[in-house]
């Protein structure tokens, strides 16, 4: 169900209106919310997600950044979705990453699947297929050598196929 | 009204309006690169003022007052649009004879955060899923519009009143229109709630407008997927492998490729073989002359017999999930002084959309566009994504009416193919329709089921314990096996829920045990108009009727006694037995039968009269059908809901069936797949039994009813327990 909010109903300056004159420049206006389309909303996780990736960073702070999550933001249907997860490291002896976990946000359980690497990865890229129940956010985490943890966060909107009676 | 739902182009920026076969296509190009293409706006001429004004992403005001209603929900005949218009209106206070209404495109929703909600278009939640929020953009609407007359007059907003888009500020005698405000309104900040009006106040909503589009349809002005027509744009015909799960494995085109009109032929992924020509027909003939060998896997030799005996086997298995338990329902059927057991069995049922499968697709490097009729907007965008390979930003679907949808128009398969086609000619559209043999073949039909209904008696006729065990396919299995929990698909037990404000069960039985043994043939099911609440309906309500007979009770009579727990349930079949007659003498060979359920959030009952003559031919000759949907937002629309219910619900019960041999579909055309006739239909009387408080969707609930209604009348008549459907395959001479 789509929460009704202020900000969603706020086009907020420099964005106008779409009037409908302007219907064929929809795609041009549209830019300015393109880019903006992935961003995830800024609602805190719920408890539970929170808690798995608390403990996946074993008490290091976990910061944005370095860690790229490739996944499509719009799914057919959430039955098998390919997921990439690549780390910004040099994969050296000295500064590696040592793990990459995915988690998610309305699966039945929020790990979804957990890498070890090493300097012999050669690459701090990861990539496989998961499932998903529905429309979600998906956190991929990596830790590094030196215990710091980075991640990044994607929403993906899986579209439900008609006639169930009620989102599953 | 306006027109609603044009087709239209926009050369150079031009709006003008095309007739139903004469579509336009437009291309605006900008810097040398295809800036916009085409779009399938909707509202009616007004498009080029220059003021108008998206007061919210639900409601754009036009400088002469006109207001279009952004509707994200797919048009398919349920008259949605119609229907979610009203509620936006009733809380825009605006001018219901200046509405229009558009479809947002599924690109639009995803760029902006999905602020229209869920494109998804089934399971009868048009209104039910929506109203909240649709209500609540036109309150925000009219507040903001309000506040915007306020600001100009410099009064306070709480001074002033809206009606039928006037702003009034009674005080000092001033008075604007939406349209004046309008531009200043957009600018304003949304409030951040919103009061919507008691539904006792509603003047728009709950009132028996006509549809909106009514007026296109009749004359023919309404665009559906089967006459878009696009410059340079040519035609597909497809097969895939008829057997489900085979694949190409070889075709010879050298006869095909030589035909007049055709462009290529062609593999589609790894089990289709398509001709791209100049016309449809050109394609589909020269496909016909493709010489092709399948693969056809594992299941080449899959029959409906096989079938039977795999889901007899779960009738009787030792595992089974478990959908609504009370007491122990084995105990007290083995202790109980006589046992009622019966056998049902519900066929596959292709959904038979009047319009098959089509889609249109234009892919260049930079862009996928695909113009198509689906329930899923936002599927058939992702579809059109990973089939292209291009990211969502630069793809986009443009929605088109259905001709038909009741479940099928929810899968992607023929969008995607589409834009495969359209991959290997870029830059030309293609547009793809299935023949009525593929639209027969490659359906994702209604699930086979049985069930084996046991009832435990004690000495008075009373139901000490029930068990119900269905064997049979699951479609969460087969379409989303990720919401298949512990083993068991929540939605095989629709209308047998022990509680819950979608499908729960209408009788109290002190001991009940329904579970599922899943067994899952190789044909794809899908949803399917009413989806597992149809045979549910025909297992649950044959059944009562058979122990109220083998008791020597009245039908009405021994569900009312199980019904008493359940007011709601109870009511609309009350309604449904006193509208009909029953407990009054029916004319000279006319029988009667009740049936009851509960679905989609709505209750809903049919008291249905037949004869059977003494050859055994059946008249279905009148129903009389009750329905609680909570909230009724257009009376008019529900009813046409609830006969067009009887026509697809009678069809199926009548004639649907779709049989396997060697591993496919054996009926390809309506030939060997009939739907109803008119002169088959019987009368339908639709009682509305608004109690409010709830809202419930009316697309499907209704559908249920009608065959075990039908097959409790015939009982009656013949002394004929049908346990298995089609009527069409059982002999109904009087036993």
């Amino acid at each position: 169900m789509l929460p009704f909010t202020a900000a969603a109903h706020n086009q907020g300056p420099g964005r106008t209106l779409v009037s409908l004159e302007r219907r064929h420049l929809v795609v041009v206006a549209m830019t300015g919310w393109l880019a903006c389309a992935r961003q995830v909303a800024a609602a805190p996780l719920p408890d539970d997600l929170a808690a798995a990736i608390a403990a996946f960073a074993d008490g290091m702070p976990v910061r944005e950044g370095r860690v790229s999550l490739d996944i499509a933001e719009l799914v057919d249907n959430g039955n098998t979705v390919p997921v990439s997860v690549a780390v910004d490291s040099p994969m050296t002896e000295a500064d590696h990453v040592t793990a990459i976990s995915l988690f998610n946000e309305r699966n039945p359980q929020r790990e979804v699947a957990h890498f070890v690497l090493g300097p012999s990865a050669g690459l701090a890229r990861v990539s496989t297929r998961m499932r998903l129940a529905t429309t979600q956010r998906v956190v991929a985490l990596a830790r590094m050598r030196d215990g710091s943890c980075w991640s990044r966060t994607v929403e993906v909107i899986v579209t439900l196929a008609a006639c169930v009676e009620s989102e599953l | 009204m306006n027109a609603t739902h044009d087709v239209k182009g926009a050369l150079d920026g031009g709006t003008s309006a095309v007739s139903r076969r004469q579509f336009l296509a437009a291309s605006t190009v900008a810097g040398g690169s295809l800036v916009f293409a085409f779009h399938v706006p909707l509202a009616g001429e007004a498009l080029a003022q220059p003021a108008s004004a998206e007061v919210n992403a639900w409601v754009v005001v036009h400088p002469d007052d006109s207001v279009v209603i952004r509707i994200a929900r797919s048009e398919m005949g349920q008259g949605t649009l119609t229907g979610l218009a009203q509620l936006v209106a009733e809380e825009l206070d605006c001018d219901w004879s200046k509405v229009t209404t558009e479809y947002p495109t599924p690109g639009q929703n995803v760029a902006r955060n999905r602020v229209w909600g869920n494109f998804g278009t089934g399971g009868s939640r048009g209104i039910r899923e929506s109203q909240d929020y649709v209500r609540k953009g036109g309150a925000a609407a009219r507040t903001m519009l309000v506040q915007a007359a306020a600001d100009e007059w410099k009064v306070a907003a709480s001074e002033c009143r809206a009606a039928a888009g006037v702003i009034t500020h009674r005080a000092s005698g001033r008075s604007t229109s939406y349209g004046k405000v309008a531009a200043a309104a957009s600018k304003l900040t949304p409030p951040a709630t919103v009061a919507l009006k008691d539904p006792k106040d509603w003047t728009l909503a709950g009132k028996r407008l006509a549809r909106l589009d009514t007026v296109d349809k009749t004359t023919g002005r309404q665009i559906y997927g089967h006459d878009l027509k696009l410059p340079g744009m040519l035609n597909a015909a497809i097969k895939e492998c008829p057997v489900f799960g085979g694949k190409l494995k070889s075709f010879n085109a050298t006869a095909a490729a030589g035909r007049p009109g055709v462009k290529k032929v062609l593999q589609v992924g790894d089990t289709a073989v398509a001709v791209i020509a100049d016309t449809w027909w050109r394609a589909k003939t020269a496909l016909d002359a493709v010489i092709i060998e399948w693969d056809e896997g594992p299941n080449a030799k899959a029959s409906s017999e096989g079938f039977d005996a795999i889901l007899k086997a779960g009738l009787n298995a030792p595992q089974a999930a478990i959908g609504n338990q009370n007491g122990d329902a084995l105990a007290a059927i083995a202790a109980s002084a006589r046992r009622i057991e019966s056998v049902y069995s519900h066929p596959h049922q292709n959904h038979a959309t009047m319009e098959t499968m089509n889609a249109t697709a234009r892919y260049t490097p930079e862009r996928c566009e695909v113009w198509t009729p689906t329930q899923n907007g936002e599927a058939a965008l992702a579809a059109t994504s990973e089939a292209c390979g291009l990211p969502v930003a630069k793809c986009e679907v443009y929605k088109l009416h259905l001709g038909g949808g009741f479940g099928r128009r929810g899968m992607s398969d023929y969008v995607r193919q589409a834009v495969l086609l359209a991959k290997e000619m870029p830059g030309t559209p293609i547009k793809l329709i299935w023949s009525r043999e593929e639209d027969m073949t490659q359906g994702r039909y209604h699930p086979i089921t049985q069930c084996k209904l046991t009832a435990g008696l004690d000495g008075q006729g009373n139901i000490t314990g029930l068990h119900m065990r269905i064997s049979g396919q699951s479609i969460l299995a087969a379409v989303f096996p990720q919401n298949v929990v512990n083993g068991k698909d929540p939605i095989v037990f629709q209308g047998l829920n022990a509680t819950g404000p979608e499908a729960g069960i209408g009788y109290t039985i002190p001991n009940l045990l329904i579970d599922h043994a899943m067994r899952n043939p190789h044909v794809p099911p899908g949803f399917w108009r009413g989806v597992n609440l149809n045979q549910n309906a025909v297992y649950l309500e044959c059944f009562i009727d058979e122990v109220a007979h083998a008791t020597q009770q009245d039908p009405l009579a021994l569900r009312r006694k199980l019904m008493a727990n359940h007011p709601k349930h109870l009511a609309v079949l009350n309604a449904a037995a006193e509208r009909g007659g029953w407990g009054q003498p029916a004319p000279a060979g006319v029988f009667r039968g009740l049936a009851q359920t509960m679905g989609y959030g709505s209750y809903v009952a049919a008291c249905a009269e037949v004869s059977v003559s003494a050859q055994g031919v059946l008249k279905v000759l009148r129903i009389v059908a009750a329905t609680d949907p909570g909230y009724a937002v257009n009376p008019q629309q529900i009813e046409a809901q609830v006969e067009g219910s009887f026509a697809y619900g009678l069809s199926a019960a009548l004639y649907g069936s779709c049989t396997v041999k060697d591993g496919r579909i054996e009926q390809t055309n309506f030939h060997t797949y009939p739907v109803l006739k008119m002169e088959d239909m019987p009368k339908v009387e639709t009682v509305l039994v608004s109690s409010g408080g709830f809202w419930g969707g009316v697309g499907e609930p209704t559908i249920a009813v009608a065959a075990p209604a039908v097959l409790n009348a015939i009982f009656a008549a013949t002394g004929r327990r049908i346990r298995d459907l089609p009527l069409k395959d059982q002999n109904l001479k009087r036993a």
